[in-house]
């Protein structure tokens, strides 16, 4: 290819654009995942660009990676989506696919949200590479993410193996520039090899039980996919996407992701062994980089996976000791590499005394009136995740009690188990948390005699990862009218007694829904229905104000937790002020207002 | 002298159109053959987190996607606390140009944590990089509503003290910005470039 097309071909892409260009290229066929940031965009790129891959947002991870497999099973490539936190969800399915025998190429794409960017909790989906014996693949910018994605539906099908795609805040949001082959033309790939294929746990239950014996019914169904690792560990020695390069004999780092270009440019001089496969580990090419130089690092974001896998081969190495993980560090940084190993680089200081930004829900949200209500009348509640979990962080306090996507309603039904219903413990849920467990949270506590209150907030989408769409929504990727799911109606089959949905724009109504529901000693749903004001840019009303002469800055319409109030310093005295661009004239802050300051 | 690359961070809060600043910017660079690498650090939540993105041009291939505390050449800034936040960043002739809008942190509304104890405005003038500011409240107009379209009043601020041309610039924000838009930006462009030239005459 001459140099002239070559530049013609560039296209930036951030690393979610590359991986879905890959899946493209890769000739997948399906693809299911469940939205979780910084990821969520491969899915939605996917489906823009190339319709020839079947796409789905499925009711959660487990089920997107079962539709995975079972499209991996009938032949074709199939693509799972999620972030780590999302793969604890679907480990099950992913247990069961490990170890069995592969189809159709079967990768998982998941995401670590390395740095806490976006506000998640400290994980690391390589463990699961660890644990199930599978092969995980990072890439360090979006040419590699395209590249690898093909490579690893090869590896999968090559080794029998699902593999997982490992990709960070960094990578998915970093745009750089991948060299597209225009001419590529679509195949769905097809592979139908194994006419069985049971979960590993079925399959050595066999082999164990009649070791030794050929019969072909026992056979077919057997894998060995120890060997299968194993010989995948001594091929990667000499795969290019792992690559070694030998410079100078002092330093010499172990990396992966988008530390291997922090490395690069921090340390130009060093001997680099970048792996595009961080699992299993080429031995033959980190004992060669080990035996060229004096020191040797292994600079890795998340947890000390590398580390520990490469000191598990009796290969010395230093990581976490020069570089501590968290709490004191989130992710890599050019300047943290340097800082360690450059002795004469300048320091910076930041600024001193710079506040720090809390998230906050978006003006008019429908979680800012339920929190509201429950301050108000003192109401303990579990949140669950997504933009609902807001109300937890300390400018709010609406919430006591929060864990993971769907489990509020469960917490609920413990806590009011254990007090003996005396405490009148409310569940709050999206739409998305409902129709991802919360739902079988439901079903559990109805069976189970509950006497909880569940306010379900239909906005109509999963609004925290941009407005993807749930089972009730009005719109989706495979949307027909007839088909989409009903959640009073879902509720009402499970056996809730008490439904009713409101609009919380009618703030009374919605104060008499939830205080009924919850003096009413039985199980009840509240479902406060209202469109994601974000999502579906609703309409705005004029802005409110705050007349000044009456406002005695007692500061209650702050505590509604809402973006568009602000404090501000004007003339050396504190101003509460409603900013007029972001408000969107919801009136909530003026039903908290005692002194009817706020005015419209 | 050739322009070989710069470094340049771009900074504010979720809903200012940072994200549509930064591609329109890395279109005219890749117009100009450079070589780019964008990287977006967005914070939790639909709006009001911190949005930064480390947008980085040359004629050589970018290896880091993150700048490096020290290697700033241009911060430009459309809320005036991120701008203290990256000032440490910045090269010792590396410039500085901030909206005075400020969006009050969370923190400091609930009392959570105190505000710097002095304008930060005063604090981003003393610090020893060049530095540009823009006061949007001075250029407010009836017709025009300047804190929604400051992404591209800036850019065009930016293209004018670089001495980009305005041509081109043009073109690529009708290419890349819907339809219904098109005559709303180019008049905000416009105005980032009035803008500027005032500032520059002054120097």
């Amino acid at each position: 290819m001459e140099i002239g097309n070559e530049v013609a071909a560039m296209q930036m892409m951030n690393g979610n654009e590359a991986i879905a260009r890959g899946a493209f290229e890769a000739g997948v066929k399906v693809a299911a995942g469940f939205p979780g940031t910084p990821s969520t965009e491969v899915m939605d790129y996917t489906h823009q660009r190339y319709a020839d891959i079947y796409c789905e947002w499925a009711t959660n991870e487990k089920v997107a990676v079962e539709v995975a497999i079972g499209a991996s099973f009938a032949g074709y490539r199939s693509l799972a989506l999620m972030k780590t936190v999302g793969l604890h969800v679907a480990a099950d399915a992913l247990g069961g696919a490990a170890g069995s025998q592969i189809n159709g190429g079967l990768v998982l794409v998941v995401s670590d949200d390395v740095g806490r960017l976006a506000g998640d909790d400290y994980n690391d989906c390589r463990h699961y590479g660890n644990m199930f014996n599978i092969p995980v693949l990072e890439p360090s910018d979006s040419q590699d993410a395209k590249d690898l994605m093909v490579k690893a539906f090869e590896i999968s099908e090559e080794y029998s193996t699902p593999v997982i795609f490992k990709t960070t805040s960094v990578t998915c949001k970093t745009t750089s520039p991948v060299l597209i082959d225009e001419d590529y033309t679509y195949e769905a790939k097809f592979r139908d090899k194994y006419p069985v294929t049971f979960s590993k746990v079925i399959m050595t239950t066999i082999m164990m039980k009649a070791k030794g014996s050929e019969h072909p019914k026992l056979t077919k169904c057997f894998n060995d996919f120890v060997a299968n690792m194993k010989r995948l560990a001594g091929d990667s020695n000499d795969f290019d996407l792992n690559k070694l390069e030998l410079n100078s004999k002092k330093i010499g780092v172990i990396t992966a992701g988008t530390p291997y270009y922090y490395v690069k440019e921090v340390l130009p001089e060093a001997s680099v062994l970048k792996l595009g496969l961080v699992m299993p580990l080429p031995e033959k090419k980190i004992r060669e980089l080990a035996e060229h130089v004096e020191e040797l690092y292994v600079i890795e974001d998340g947890h000390d996976v590398l580390e520990k896998n490469i000191k598990d081969l009796g290969i010395p190495v230093t990581g976490k000791e020069l570089f501590p993980k968290f709490p004191e560090m989130t992710r890599f940084t050019p300047d943290i590499i340097e800082e360690k190993l450059v002795p004469d680089a300048p320091k910076r200081t930041p600024q001193e005394g710079v506040p720090f930004r809390l998230p906050v829900s978006c003006a008019g949200c429908s979680h800012l009136f339920i929190a509201q209500l429950l301050r108000k009348h003192k109401i303990k509640a579990a949140a669950d995740v997504t933009c609902g979990l807001i109300g937890c962080f300390p400018h709010m306090e609406a919430y006591s009690l929060q864990k993971c996507m769907g489990s509020s309603i469960a917490l609920t039904h413990g806590y009011n188990i254990a007090k003996d219903n005396k405490e009148n413990f409310v569940a709050m849920i999206g739409d998305g948390g409902f129709w991802a467990t919360g739902i079988n949270g439901l079903m559990n506590l109805i069976f189970n005699n509950s006497q909880s209150t569940v306010i379900i907030v239909d906005n109509s989408c999963l609004a925290m990862t941009g407005g993807q769409n749930v089972a009730s929504s009005e719109f989706g990727f495979n949307y027909k009218p007839e088909n989409k799911l009903d959640i009073a109606k879902v509720c009402e089959a499970i056996g809730v007694k008490d439904i009713v949905t409101v609009d919380p724009q009618e703030i009374d109504k919605l104060e008499d829904a939830i205080l009924n529901a919850v003096n009413a000693k039985t199980n009840s749903v509240v479902i406060v229905k209202k469109p994601c004001v974000t999502k579906f840019k609703l309409a705005k009303d004029t802005p409110s104000y705050i007349d000044q002469d009456l406002c005695t800055k007692c500061r209650k319409c702050i505590d509604v937790g809402c973006l568009a109030i602000e404090s501000k310093i004007k003339d050396g005295s504190v101003e509460i002020v409603i900013n007029e661009d972001i408000c969107t004239g919801c009136r909530l802050c003026s039903t908290a207002c005692h002194f009817e300051a706020i005015k419209s | 002298m050739q322009d070989t690359g710069k470094n340049i961070i771009i900074a504010g809060v979720g809903g200012q159109g940072i994200l549509l600043f930064s591609n329109l910017l890395s279109k005219f660079y890749l117009k100009l053959g450079y070589q780019l690498k964008i990287s977006d650090v967005i914070g939790l939540g639909q709006r009001g987190g911190g949005v930064e993105s480390h947008f980085r041009y040359s004629d050589k291939p970018v290896l880091s996607p993150f700048i490096k505390a020290g290697d700033v050449d241009y911060l430009i800034s459309f809320e005036q606390t991120e701008t203290l936040r990256f000032l440490h960043c910045l090269k010792d002739d590396g410039v500085i140009f901030s909206s005075t809008y400020e969006l009050t942190s969370t923190s400091v509304n609930a009392r959570l944590q105190k505000d710097l104890p002095e304008s930060k405005t005063e604090i981003i003038k003393r610090s020893e990089n060049k530095t540009f500011i823009i006061d949007p409240d001075e250029h407010k107009s009836p017709d025009f509503y300047i804190n929604k379209m400051m992404n591209v009043v800036m850019l065009g601020y930016y293209a004018e003290f670089r001495g980009y041309s305005h041509d081109d610039m043009i073109q690529i924000v009708r290419e890349n910005v819907p339809e219904k838009f098109v005559e709303g930006n180019i008049k905000a462009y416009e105005i980032g470039t009035t803008i500027a030239q005032g500032e520059l005459a002054a120097i």
